[in-house]
């Protein structure tokens, strides 16, 4: 019996928490006059109102989210990543088609997509293979009938090579810089590597010649017979430029002398393999030693302690993979992608392929590992930044600002309220005027004078706190009338009387015993409040006048996403963020609405 | 009655200096050198001693060199008599830069103001009437919807259904570019531009407002004349139009004019997003362009209106309730 009636309890208490209103129970007569506090009533009439309650839940959970998130997703501000712009949302970029998985010829990594060919020559495309509006390398493809049986593939940033049985080579995707024309030359040449680069596709030819074309602009290649054009043994691409590995292995730079990876090092002895990330190289010397130079980031230049002999090396855009004999695979450099976490459990590898963000791993059994960047959840924006890592931290940045500058706004009310109202005489008249004042000023336009005209010369750190001040300095005057308000009704009541006839100070009377009476209208205006303010704060940086870019905010993410192109064809760039603010503010809003009509149950009559 | 509009007045040209002092201090503190953005242009053209000539006269033509409250003198009577300032951008004078854009905002916030009250006056007084009933919660939801959600986002969200999903309206500006027909046929092709703009600030206002009315007429439907007219027996149609709702029309008569007033600041996003040639957007390339002039101007016409919304905000509580004007 007793155990019945505790289960029946534990429910209430559950139902209580997450609203739903309890039954009728019949009550001891004396339980129902049993007196209840005003908070606890305020509590209880609180969790009653479902769409108040269900406000404050997803609020909270959108405040811890966007509170923890960053320390998971941190943002470099500086970031640029020209490869990745505009992605779309999806996390495919390494779900690998499935009749290729278990018959790899051969995988190369372009930008966003790569491209596969399997055993029989059947070529596979996967990832992101829409570039552009136009281009889809998925689509762009030759039919399969037409390239018959592949043997190579490359993908490069906007375009993808292909080369058959018979020698025939086949280019397809953007054809902007003239990288998919190939040049009549080398139709009759007989090729034995294929690399498809930034807008530019190369060729080495059986014979230990280059050949190239695409944006010579942007790629400054010149090839002479001086650098050994004629004895290539292997080419490879940088982000604009191409290093190759003559016959008698010496490493050489076919790019202007500008340069970060022309400064080869001495030294290298004789060279068996080269790798080139976007912006560095990677040189095998016959002893086993791996030297790296070039515009190194993180701790590229140090190759990893390996044993046995190295297979095959892999560049991706800022990090290197390599195979020893021994079947153990190694990466270096970058991780913010987390391209270099080789999977623990990866042993017995046959053959590596690498690229941009991602590295396929095919091991002995045949199994098909991958690992590094699966993609963006919610895709990337024009500069290639993950717009999921720019909400979050966005996010916190939004909801801090308009956090500090509700508490600004609310001490300066109450101080401001509890003095005009409780002393009266000429302090309230000077109160009073000085808070017309301020209310008379409009409130975005001076916002949004205040940040051009004095936030101009400060520094980031220093604005963001301006915006903090502004916005609690401009937004105090209603919550000072409603706490004066309040006061002026508070203080002719007795207990009022009775604190002045004991002798305690006037300030003490005001902040201690009348302020605690009137503190619910203050928590319901500082909440109303709290959504205004993440709503002026997110309009000035949506004009560009509150925080700037590149410090993301929900505000400022929208800004440069209204034009057509941009809300048609990449709208996760502000279909995201808008419906966080929206959400946000929203659920805000009806925690302020529900507090009102808690605390005050006349209110909901209106 | 004439004494409490008489002391308002007087107090509102008191504000009006206080808050142009703060402006006009803050505008002077503005980093960069006026006069030598005015004859930037002609250095190195001319001789070297010629040049600084050049700035001293514009530095003396601009008085930069008095003391501040010379300056603001000379300025508020220069305001006064109706000189506004040099506009850098335009490079004319702000008066005669900002006729045509006032013209539009007023245009557009009169429209948008009409067709918001079309709507929000009968759907608050049908959620009064059947308050709590289920129509009405789902209104009340939407309405925490409407004025939660930013109108830039309610913008972007029009934008694509409207412009770029059903190709209704155009995305931005105000005109068809190089439109030659005049009267009926440009007014037309105004108002096709204008239409998204309209639609967004309608919807954007439509939260609170219905918000509004629906409180006023509920403090309404609750007072005794009401239950007077039922005792009678009068037709519920003649109870709510005639005893209740000319009753919460005063109230809502005072909230319109505050709110008229309030969409004057809010039309600067809206005027930015879809490049309507208004003060708005003249405010924001101001303040952008450093056209110090004419985001003054402008300024100080905000604050003009904010104070005479104010004003007749308060006279008109006077009218509706004489109880306000014997406590002032």
């Amino acid at each position: 019996m007793s155990k019945n009636t505790e289960k029946k309890h534990s429910f209430s208490l559950f139902k209580r928490l997450f609203g739903g209103k309890s039954k009728n129970e019949e009550k001891d007569v004396l339980m129902e006059e049993a007196l209840q506090s005003p908070l606890r009533t305020i509590i209880k009439n609180f969790v009653a109102n479902k769409l108040a309650m269900g406000g404050l839940i997803i609020f909270l959970v959108m405040f811890a989210i966007v509170l923890i998130g960053p320390v998971f997703y941190p943002i470099t501000l500086s970031e640029k990543e020209e490869t990745q712009t505009n992605i779309a949302p999806g996390m495919g970029m390494m779900k690998v088609p499935e009749g290729l998985a278990g018959n790899v010829r051969e995988i190369s990594v372009g930008s966003t997509f790569s491209v596969g060919v399997d055993n029989n020559g059947k070529v596979y495309v996967w990832g992101q293979p829409k570039i552009s509006q136009k281009i889809d390398i998925a689509k762009d493809m030759p039919s399969q009938k037409e390239m018959g049986n592949v043997v190579a593939v490359s993908a490069g940033f906007d375009h993808a090579m292909a080369l058959n049985d018979e020698g025939e080579l086949f280019c397809w995707g953007s054809d902007r810089l003239g990288q998919v024309k190939i040049p009549g030359e080398v139709k009759r040449k007989k090729i034995v590597q294929i690399e498809a680069g930034y807008q530019m596709s190369y060729i080495l030819t059986t014979g230990g010649e280059i050949f190239y074309w695409g944006n010579e602009n942007l790629n400054d290649v010149r090839v002479t017979k001086k650098k050994g054009n004629g004895h290539i043994a292997k080419i490879a691409v940088c982000n604009n430029t191409l290093m190759a590995l003559t016959e008698n292995g010496e490493v050489v730079h076919m790019g202007s002398s500008g340069m970060d990876v022309d400064k080869i090092p001495e030294g290298l002895g004789k060279v068996t393999d080269i790798a080139t990330t976007s912006n560095a190289c990677a040189a095998l010397s016959e002893d086993g030693t791996i030297t790296v130079w070039g515009q190194a980031t993180g701790d590229i230049r140090i190759a990893p302690e390996y044993e046995g002999n190295v297979v095959s090396m892999y560049g991706g855009r800022f990090h290197f993979t390599m195979l020893t004999d021994t079947g153990k695979v190694y990466a270096w450099g970058d991780n913010s992608k987390k391209q270099i976490e080789v999977p623990e459990s990866l042993k017995d590898v046959e053959r590596i392929y690498g690229g941009t963000y991602q590295n396929y791993a095919l091991t002995k059994s045949g199994k098909l590992v991958s690992w590094g960047l699966k993609g963006y959840l919610m895709g990337t924006d024009d500069l290639g930044r993950d717009v999921f890592a720019r909400l979050l931290n966005g996010g916190r940045m939004t909801m801090t600002i308009g956090a500090i500058s509700v508490i600004i706004s609310t001490v300066i009310g109450v101080i401001i309220g509890g003095i005009s109202g409780f002393f009266g005489g000429w302090i309230d008249i000077v109160l009073q005027r000085i808070t017309e004042i301020v209310s008379s000023l409009p409130f975005l336009p001076m916002a949004m004078i205040l940040t051009s005209i004095i936030g101009n010369s400060l520094s980031e750190n220093a604005r963001i706190a301006l915006i903090m001040v502004i916005l609690g300095v401009l937004s105090w005057t209603s919550l000072a009338r409603l706490v004066r308000a309040q006061v002026l009704a508070e203080r002719e009541k007795e207990f009022v009387t009775a604190a002045t006839a004991m002798g305690v100070k006037r300030s003490a009377i005001v902040f201690k015993h009348i302020i605690p009476n009137v503190i619910s209208v203050i928590i319901v205006s500082a909440t109303l409040d709290f959504a205004s303010c993440m709503l002026t704060e997110s309009s000035l940086s949506y004009l560009g006048f509150g925080v700037k870019l590149p410090r993301p905010t929900w505000g400022n993410m929208l800004n440069g996403c209204v034009n057509s192109v941009v809300i048609q064809n990449y709208w996760w760039r502000w279909v995201f963020p808008a419906i966080m603010l929206s959400i946000c503010v929203i659920c805000i809003n009806m925690v302020g609405d529900g507090l009102r009509d808690a605390i005050d149950p006349k209110s909901n009559e209106r | 009655m004439l004494k409490y509009i008489a002391k308002r007045l007087v107090y509102m040209v008191g504000v009006f200096f206080v808050v142009s002092v703060i402006m006009f201090v803050l505008f002077n503190n503005v980093p960069g050198d006026r006069a030598l953005n005015q004859v930037q242009n002609m250095r190195g053209k001319v001789s070297n001693e010629r040049f600084q000539e050049m700035y001293q006269q514009a530095r003396d033509k601009l008085g930069l060199d008095d003391p501040i409250p010379v300056r603001y003198v000379k300025w508020m009577g220069n305001l006064l008599r109706g000189d506004l300032g040099y506009s850098t951008i335009y490079k004319k004078d702000v008066k005669e830069v900002i006729a045509e854009p006032l013209r539009n905002t007023i245009l557009i916030n009169i429209i948008a103001t009409v067709l918001a009250l079309a709507i929000t006056i009968p759907l608050g007084i049908f959620c009064a009437v059947k308050k709590f009933s289920k129509f009405d919660n789902a209104v009340q939801v939407f309405t925490i919807v409407g004025y939660s959600v930013p109108i830039y986002i309610i913008a972007l969200v029009f934008i694509y259904l409207f412009s770029v999903k059903l190709g209704i309206f155009p995305i931005s500006g105000m005109n068809t570019p190089n439109f030659q027909g005049t009267g009926f046929a440009f007014l037309v092709d105004r108002l096709y531009y204008l239409g998204l703009p309209l639609l967004v600030m309608t919807v954007a206002s439509l939260g609170g407002m219905t918000r509004y009315v629906r409180a006023a007429m509920i403090d309404a439907l609750r007072m005794d004349y009401v239950r007077t007219a039922r005792a009678k027996g009068l037709k519920e149609k003649v109870v709510i139009y005639s005893h209740a709702w000319r009753n919460a029309l005063l109230s809502v008569i005072t909230l319109i004019i505050g709110w008229f007033m309030s969409i004057f600041m809010g039309s600067i996003i809206v005027e930015q997003v879809f490049q309507i040639n208004g003060i708005g957007l003249m405010y924001y390339k101001g303040l952008l362009g450093q056209d110090y002039d004419i985001a003054l101007a402008i300024q100080m016409l905000y604050c003009v209106i904010t104070l005479i919304s104010n004003l007749v905000t308060d006279l008109s509580y006077g009218i509706v309730d004489p109880r306000v004007r014997i406590n002032k």
